[in-house]
């Protein structure tokens, strides 16, 4: 009987495989927090105010530059609006992206942009209940510094304002700020200009009832994140070394299960999927975007993300239920739609939501699904809904690990009584599942621990002359470890050519011969799910 | 500004070229009638800078609005604060424009130094965000060691450039006398408090923006507080200021509590050598000592703004007014207002 390689392997040769990933794991924290700079950028713009002069801004097809030799009319506050009887609605802001002297780049991979305004008090102009703004926001591009500004976007766009004055509302404390909420405003999948420019504007109508009762807005202020191309660059090494890795150690198993005489049972098939869906995140189609303008790459990005992780939870209750050693017979995908299903439509309702927000983002980047009432109580329904499936599975995984452990504990007063045939692979499956319930156990706290680190810090520390990126030692490390994960799953629970011995063959027929304890299938049973079929109807007869 | 101005401010530059103080620069506030400080030239005719300054100016032409700018919040801003308070903050069309209250190491003159370097620091980050200066954020400062710079890894923060700026151009008066007179140490202590008012109040904003808008992906960035908040928080270290003394511990000269019961002073406090004067009365050989003859007061507080303590006991002359207040606005976010006068009797309350 041929067991998992992970069994047959030697202490001695087990450390080595062991030291070995912990080596490239330690490596790819190192990648991150060493070479690669901090994953994302934030650069705060202070919108310019211009002055349009047109009167009937709406014909009007001009953009406006915040600076830069054809700059707009300025005015430094609205004090000086005022004063030269300047209306609201031939203001606009400018806001240029990024800075003087500096360009964007493909390798910035995304774009989001925060609004944020600067709204005074005043006691007789305060900040109306449910105020809504109204922005009438436009985005233009260019790729030459001299060039013509061609339109990329334009929407009207609504944002509820959310803000609170902490400090009493009298006259004395006229002229300090709300606090106010970020405001999401625009999000670009790619970045594939080097000059952008948003003109908006905040029309007023007082029949229309626009933008009234928003306060005095002294201010717009914007925050652009985009990721650090340092970071893509470090990040797409990665991709780029770990694809083959993977796709090798992929080809590997798959000719080791097909060289068996049985059909591969179904824990084998699920090693495989998942082998596949890590390759599916690992393949650095990203490369594209360097030279494309493919805005959907966010959302690809998004979608290969989930899949993997659908894969990643349905493997471990499938691996449980496999490992569950009761007489049930299972070594079928449809037994387990209980414990699968919550996490696909889970994973549906996710799909929806980002589909509903980042999908409508490719044809207007200002969308957000927050913006709107229905759309917030929509978004919330869809993430309630993933939330409760996410608790359901954990309960089921829980409940399996449970069962496991009772039954190992259940089986371990038995073993000793047992052939030696039966007594191996009864210890090699409580092996096999402690070691993995261990490495997985270790990679979830892990992830878990450097996301809170991540979340924590401030995202850099200083060690000596070095400083250490911790954010993105975080994303290359659990990249890195899930990756090490599956190719030491795929390598580990391989089928092994080894021999236990002699004895085997007679163990086998003792087996057949009237144990009350069956062999449900498993990965390296050699005999296959006919066996146990054959073996079950025999326990049935008598 | 009027001509008439600008002829009394030349006058006054004899006057000043006598009265060497850290804080005359702020008078670039005073000069709207210069323009734009554009060019190196216009450095040079900047009333209120010494050498050291001026050649700052020079080489950072483009920063100078933004210097500007800084002085007038800086003033606008103790305006505020001391409004009510005997001595208001008053300026004068003169070098220094507090006038002699803030030559000596008063409180007040704790004050001025520390909120004239944050709004520099203030103004100049200001600038940086809006685009109007080139210098700003990625050429200093820049984590991560990489010729690319903004690709690599991006630009520091735009306040680390505003700080420095105002390290440089607001301290030079005070090292460029040495850093042995007591004044200097004091000046520069609360220089100092001033920029750390700003830098210990930034706000950490984040967002997320991982799978699905989650938090696996977050970004946190640090945003300037309004200066009205910073001016709110030096005022508070106003009037908790330590009195201190100069003391040489070893070869280095420091700054101590005069009473050695009070705790240490932090970076973040103001210190004063001097107490300062009453303020209630005008006195011609001190300019701008305007005293409080002719302050409104408010007659039911028993705080400074109080007629009690405003007025320094001289009492007070009651007088109804007619003021004409805004009610039912109709107003746009900007530049339109649309109110009915409504007026109604008052009794203001003057120092005699």
């Amino acid at each position: 009987m041929a067991g998992a390689i992970i069994e047959n392997m030697s202490t001695k040769k087990l450390v080595i495989v062991g030291v070995i990933l912990l080596l490239f794991q330690a490596f790819s924290f190192m990648v991150g927090g060493l070479i690669a700079p901090s994953p994302t950028t934030a650069i705060h713009y202070m919108a310019t105010k211009c002055v349009d002069n047109v009167k009937s801004h709406y014909m009007s097809k001009k953009w406006f530059m915040p600076w830069g030799p054809n700059h707009c009319d300025k005015v430094r506050d609205f004090d000086e609006a005022t004063a030269k009887k300047i209306e609201a609605n031939n203001i606009v802001f400018a806001v240029h992206i990024p800075m003087p002297n500096k360009e964007m780049s493909p390798w910035f991979q995304f774009m989001l942009v925060i609004l944020q305004f600067d709204i005074a008090f005043k006691m007789y102009n305060q900040i109306e209940d449910g105020a809504v703004v109204t922005v009438d926001v436009g985005l233009a591009y260019r790729d030459d510094s001299l060039g013509e500004w061609t339109e990329m976007a334009h929407s009207i766009e609504q944002r509820k304002l959310s803000c609170n004055f902490t400090t009493p509302k009298t006259i004395d404390n006229e002229g300090r700020y709300y606090e106010c909420d970020l405001m999401p405003l625009m999000e670009l999948g790619c970045v594939f200009h080097k000059y952008y420019l948003l003109n908006i504007r905040l029309p007023v109508s007082d029949h229309k009832k626009v933008n009234r009762g928003i306060g005095e807005i002294k201010d717009i202020r914007l925050v652009g994140i985009h990721q650090n191309g340092g970071f893509t660059k470090v990040w797409f090494a990665m991709k780029t070394f770990l694809t083959p890795s993977i796709l090798i150690i992929m080809i590997w198993y798959w000719r080791r299960i097909t060289m068996m005489s049985r059909p591969p049972v179904l824990l084998e098939k699920v090693i495989f999927a998942l082998g596949i869906s890590m390759t599916f995140i690992n393949i650095p189609v990203e490369w594209f975007s360097v030279g494309f303008e493919w805005t959907w790459m966010l959302l690809f990005g998004d979608i290969r993300q989930g899949i993997f992780y659908a894969m990643l939870l349905s493997f471990w209750i499938i691996f449980c239920g496999e490992h569950l050693m009761d007489q049930m017979e299972r070594n079928r995908f449809s037994v387990y739609w209980k414990q699968v299903g919550p996490i696909v439509f889970g994973s549906f309702c996710l799909f929806i939501f980002d589909m509903c927000e980042r999908g409508v983002q490719l044809t207007n980047p200002f969308y957000s699904i927050w913006a709107s009432d229905v759309g917030t109580e929509l978004a919330m329904a869809f993430i309630i809904v993933a939330g409760i499936c996410a608790c359901l599975y954990f309960l089921f995984l829980c409940f399996m690990v449970f069962q496991v452990f009772r039954n190992i504990s259940g089986k371990r007063t038995s073993l000793p009584a047992m052939t030696k045939a039966r007594r191996l692979h009864y210890e090699g499956l409580i092996f096999r599942f402690k070691f993995l319930m261990l490495v997985t156990l270790a990679c979830a706290a892990m992830t878990v621990i450097f996301f809170i680190i991540s979340q924590v810090n401030e995202g850099h520390w200083h060690w000596g002359d070095y400083t250490v990126q911790v954010n993105s030692a975080f994303f290359t490390g659990i990249y890195g470890m899930w990756n090490l994960y599956v190719f030491a799953l795929m390598f580990l629970y391989a089928p092994s050519h080894k021999r236990y011995g002699d004895e085997q063959s007679s163990g086998d027929q003792v087996g057949n011969s009237g144990e009350d304890i069956q062999l449900t299938t498993t990965i390296t049973h050699v005999d296959g799910p006919t066996e146990v079929y054959k073996m079950m109807r025999k326990e049935a007869q008598e | 500004m009027s001509s008439e101005h600008l002829l009394k401010s030349l006058l006054m530059l004899f006057l000043a070229l006598f009265s060497a103080n850290a804080s005359n620069w702020l008078y670039l506030a005073k000069l709207s009638s210069v323009g734009s400080i554009s060019d190196e030239e216009t450095c040079e005719k900047l009333r209120g800078l010494i050498q050291r300054q001026v050649q700052i100016c020079k080489r950072n032409v483009e920063v100078m609005d933004a210097v500007r700018r800084g002085a007038q919040l800086a003033i606008d801003e103790c305006q505020y604060q001391f409004r009510n308070r005997r001595w208001n903050c008053s300026t004068l069309e003169t070098v220094p424009v507090f006038g002699k209250v803030v030559t000596q190491g008063t409180r007040e003159a704790a004050f001025v130094y520390a909120i004239s370097a944050a709004s520099v620091a203030f103004a100049v980050t200001r600038a940086c965000s809006s685009g109007e200066l080139e210098k700003c954020g990625c050429d200093r400062n820049v984590h991560g060691v990489s010729p690319e710079g903004f690709q690599w890894s991006g630009c520091s923060d735009n306040i680390a450039y505003g700080v420095a700026f105002s390290q440089s151009f607001v301290d030079v008066r005070e090292r460029s006398k040495g850093q042995s007179s007591n004044r200097a140490l004091m000046n520069l202590h609360n220089n100092e408090a001033g920029r750390k008012a700003i830098l210990n109040n930034m706000r950490v904003e984040c967002k997320c923006h991982g799978v699905s808008g989650s938090c696996e992906v977050k970004t946190c960035w640090k945003a300037m507080p309004p200066f009205r908040k910073v001016g709110n928080v030096i005022k508070e270290k106003f009037d908790g200021a330590t009195e201190v003394e100069q003391r040489k511990i070893g070869t280095t000269k420091v700054l101590v509590p005069r009473n050695s019961q009070f705790k240490p002073h932090t970076d973040e406090d103001l210190v004063y050598l001097d107490p300062s004067p009453d303020f209630c009365d005008h006195d011609p050989r001190t300019p701008g000592m305007l005293g409080t003859v002719g302050r409104y007061c408010n007659k039911t507080s028993k705080a400074i703004d109080g007629c009690e303590l405003m007025c320094c006991g001289r009492g007070f002359h009651t007088e109804e007014v007619e003021v004409v207040d805004r009610c039912s606005c109709k107003f746009h976010w900007c530049c339109y207002v649309k109110c009915k006068q409504c007026r109604k009797m008052v009794e203001m309350h003057t120092c005699r």
